[in-house]
C-alpha cells in the first residue's frame, strides 16, 4: 500500500495541475465575494478552445492563448449577469454549465478539426506555474498589496470598501479575470498536455471538486495547496489501484474522486468562516 | 399574467437563439425550425415522444421547486433519479407501488446525506450534491457492469425489471402520477402548514426561526421531499419507458430540472407546461441530431439560454 503511495506521487503532481490552477482561480473569485459555479462550464470551454487555436495555428502556446480567451469569454458572460445584472450566482453558474456542456457538445460535432492531432508540448513550463509560481504571486497580491486588501474586502464586506469610494464592480471584474486566466490555462493543460484532443464532458467534475477544495482550504492558499495535494494523491491512488489489479472494480474506483471530496468537505471540522460577504448579491 | 408572458417570450427567445446559433455553421435557421417542430408536435408519434420526455422533466422540476422554494440547493436531481431508478429496480419483483415509493425513498435518503453533511458538518450542499451526482453515476456503472450485469452478459445494462407501469390510453401511468404529484406540491406548498413552514424557510431563515419554525429540520425535510421527487422520476421512467438500467440512463434530466423549474417560476402547476416546452426541446433536439446531424446537446444549450434570458427579465422587472 506504501510503496503504491510513493509511486504514485509523479503522476499526482502532473495530474492534478488544472485542478490546482481552478483551485487558485476560485479563491481569488471567493475572496472577493463571488461563488462561480460555472467554473466547470468555463474550464470546459477552455479545453476546447485550447484545441481550436492549436489546431488552427499549430502552435501549443497559441493553444494556451485560445484556452484563456475561452475562459475570459465564459468569465465576460458570468460577469455579465452575476456582476452586472446581479443575477443569482449560482443560478447563473448552473446556466454557464449547461450552456459550456451544451455549446461544446454542439460545436464538437460540426467541426472536424478535433479528429486530427494535436501539436505535442515539448517543455512542461506549466507544472512549476501552478505549484510554484501561481502560488507565490497570488500570496503577494492577495494578503501583501493593497489591491489584495481591497478584494478580500470585497469578500468580507462590500460595503465598507464602497465607502471608501471604490468600486466592488470593478474588483469583482478584475477577480474573475485572473480566474478566467488561470482556469483557461487548466483547461488548455487537460486537452493539450494530460489528453491529446477535446473530448465531450471531459472536465468531469474538476470544477466541482476545486471549489469545494477552497472551502476544505478555508479561502487559504496553503489549504488550498494541502487540499490539492491530498486530492491528487488519491486520484492518483485510483490509477495505481487499477494497474495493480487488487481486485476493486473498475467502475467504483472512478466513483473514488467525488467520494474523497464529499470526505473532504466533511473534513471541515468545526466552525467554518467563509469570507461574510460570499455569494450575497450586491446592491 | 405578466410572469407568463415573461416565460413565453424567454421560452420563445431560446429556441430562435437556437436556430440562429446553427445558422454561424452554416445551418439554415428555418430548416433548423422547422425540424425542431416538426420533431416535438409535428405528428402523433413526435407528440408522444415529448410526452414520455415531459414526464420525468416535471418530477424533476418539481424536485428542484420544492428545495428551491425552501432555499436549499437540491442540484443533485441526477443522482437521486439515478439511485431512485436503482431500487425501483430491486424492488420490481414486490410490484408497481413497492417498486416506485422504493424509489420515492432511496431518492429521499440520497438527497438527505447531503442535508445531512450540511447539518453537522457545515458543507454546502450545492456542492455536495452535485459530488453525489458524480458518484451515483459510477455506481450505477458499476452495477450494470458487475453486479446487476443482464443474464447474458452480452450489453452493460441490466435484465428487464420485473414489472412495469400499466398503459393507459396510449400512455404509461406515471404520466398520471407525474400530474398528480404537481398537484400535490401545489397542495402542499400552498394549502398545509408543512408548505406554509417550507416556503417561510425558504423566504427568511431568520424570521421563520424568530416565529418559531424548527429551519434546521424543515431543510432537512425539504431536501427529502425533494430528492423523493427525483426518485420517483428515475422509478416511473424505468418502469415505464427503459424497463431495464444502463450507463447512461440519467441523460441530463436531473439538471434539466432546474430549467424547468425556473421557467415554472418555481411554481408547481405552472411546472407542468414548463416540462412540456422542454418535452418538445429535447425530443425535437433528437430529431436534429438524427436527420440535421447536429448534437442533441443543443436541448441543454436551449436551457441554458431560458434560464439567462430569465434572469434578464428579472433584472429588468425589478430596477423599474
Amino acid at each position: 500500500m506504501f510503496d503504491l503511495l510513493v509511486n504514485a506521487i509523479p503522476l499526482a503532481v502532473v495530474a492534478s495541475i488544472p485542478l490546482l490552477l481552478a483551485v487558485e482561480g476560485e479563491l481569488v473569485v471567493q475572496r472577493g465575494g463571488i461563488i462561480n459555479l460555472g467554473i466547470e462550464g468555463m474550464m470546459l470551454t477552455a479545453a476546447m478552445t485550447a484545441v481550436v487555436a492549436a489546431q488552427a495555428t499549430k502552435s501549443v502556446i497559441a493553444g494556451f492563448a485560445g484556452g484563456i480567451a475561452g475562459a475570459a469569454a465564459i468569465a465576460a458572460l458570468f460577469g455579465l449577469f452575476a456582476i452586472v445584472l446581479r443575477a443569482d450566482q449560482i443560478v447563473t453558474g448552473t446556466a454557464i454549465n449547461l450552456l459550456a456542456a451544451g455549446g461544446t457538445s454542439f460545436v464538437y460535432r460540426e467541426v472536424q478539426m478535433f479528429t486530427r492531432e494535436i501539436p505535442p508540448l515539448r517543455t512542461d513550463a506549466v507544472l512549476p506555474l501552478a505549484w510554484i509560481a501561481v502560488p507565490i504571486v497570488l500570496g503577494v497580491v492577495l494578503w501583501n498589496s493593497s489591491f489584495g486588501l481591497r478584494l478580500r474586502a470585497c469578500g468580507e464586506n462590500p460595503e465598507a470598501l464602497a465607502a471608501t469610494g471604490r468600486s466592488v464592480r470593478t474588483h469583482r471584474w478584475a477577480a474573475l479575470m485572473i480566474e478566467a486566466l488561470l482556469v483557461g490555462l487548466a483547461g488548455a493543460y487537460l486537452s493539450l498536455a494530460l489528453s491529446s484532443g477535446f473530448a465531450e464532458n471531459m472536465t468531469a467534475g474538476r470544477g466541482f471538486i476545486a471549489l469545494s477544495i477552497v472551502i476544505f482550504g478555508r479561502w487559504k492558499l496553503k489549504g488550498a495547496l494541502l487540499g490539492t495535494a491530498i486530492f491528487g494523491l488519491a486520484a492518483a491512488m485510483q490509477y495505481a489501484l487499477q494497474a495493480a489489479n487488487r481486485g476493486i472494480p473498475f467502475h467504483l474506483l472512478l466513483a473514488l474522486p467525488y467520494v474523497v471530496t464529499l470526505l473532504i468537505l466533511c473534513g471541515v471540522a468545526g466552525r467554518v468562516r467563509a469570507p461574510q460577504g460570499l455569494g450575497v448579491r450586491q446592491r | 399574467m405578466r410572469r407568463v408572458l415573461v416565460a413565453v417570450i424567454a421560452a420563445v427567445a431560446a429556441v430562435l437563439l437556437l436556430a440562429f446559433s446553427g445558422a454561424l455553421f452554416g445551418h439554415s435557421p428555418i430548416a433548423l425550425l422547422a425540424i425542431l417542430i416538426r420533431g416535438s408536435i409535428g405528428s402523433r408519434f413526435a407528440l408522444e415522444g415529448t410526452l414520455l420526455k415531459s414526464v420525468p422533466l416535471l418530477l424533476t422540476g418539481l424536485s428542484v421547486v420544492i428545495a428551491f422554494r425552501a432555499g436549499v440547493w437540491n442540484i443533485g436531481g441526477e443522482g437521486q433519479f439515478i439511485v431512485g431508478a436503482l431500487a425501483a429496480l430491486a424492488a420490481a419483483r414486490f410490484g408497481v407501488i413497492a417498486s416506485l415509493a422504493a424509489a420515492i425513498l432511496a431518492g429521499a435518503a440520497w438527497a438527505s446525506i447531503a442535508s445531512l453533511m450540511r447539518l453537522w458538518r457545515n458543507a454546502p450542499e450545492v456542492l455536495t450534491t452535485i459530488l453525489l451526482n458524480f458518484t451515483a453515476i459510477h455506481l450505477l456503472g458499476w452495477c450494470v457492469n458487475g453486479p446487476l450485469r443482464e443474464r447474458a452478459a452480452q450489453y452493460p445494462q441490466t435484465d428487464l425489471a420485473a414489472a412495469a407501469l400499466p398503459v393507459v390510453g396510449g400512455v404509461h401511468a406515471g404520466t398520471l402520477i407525474a400530474l398528480a404529484a404537481s398537484v400535490f406540491a401545489w397542495w402542499m406548498l400552498y394549502r398545509t402548514v408543512e408548505g406554509l413552514r417550507l416556503r417561510a424557510t425558504g423566504l427568511n431563515p431568520n424570521a421563520a426561526r424568530w416565529a418559531g419554525i424548527p429551519v434546521r429540520s424543515q431543510i432537512v425535510r425539504a431536501m427529502a421531499i425533494s430528492g423523493g421527487a427525483a426518485g420517483l422520476a428515475g422509478g416511473i421512467e424505468l418502469l415505464g419507458v427503459t424497463h431495464r438500467l444502463f450507463e447512461r440512463f440519467a441523460a441530463g434530466y436531473g439538471y434539466s430540472g432546474i430549467a424547468v423549474a425556473l421557467l415554472a417560476q418555481l411554481h408547481p402547476l405552472a411546472t407542468i407546461a414548463s416540462a412540456a416546452f422542454f418535452g418538445a426541446l429535447v425530443t425535437g433536439a433528437g430529431e436534429l441530431q438524427r436527420t440535421a446531424d447536429i448534437s442533441a446537446g443543443v436541448a441543454t444549450f436551449g436551457q441554458a439560454v431560458v434560464i439567462l434570458v430569465l434572469i434578464v427579465f428579472e433584472h429588468v422587472r425589478s430596477s423599474r
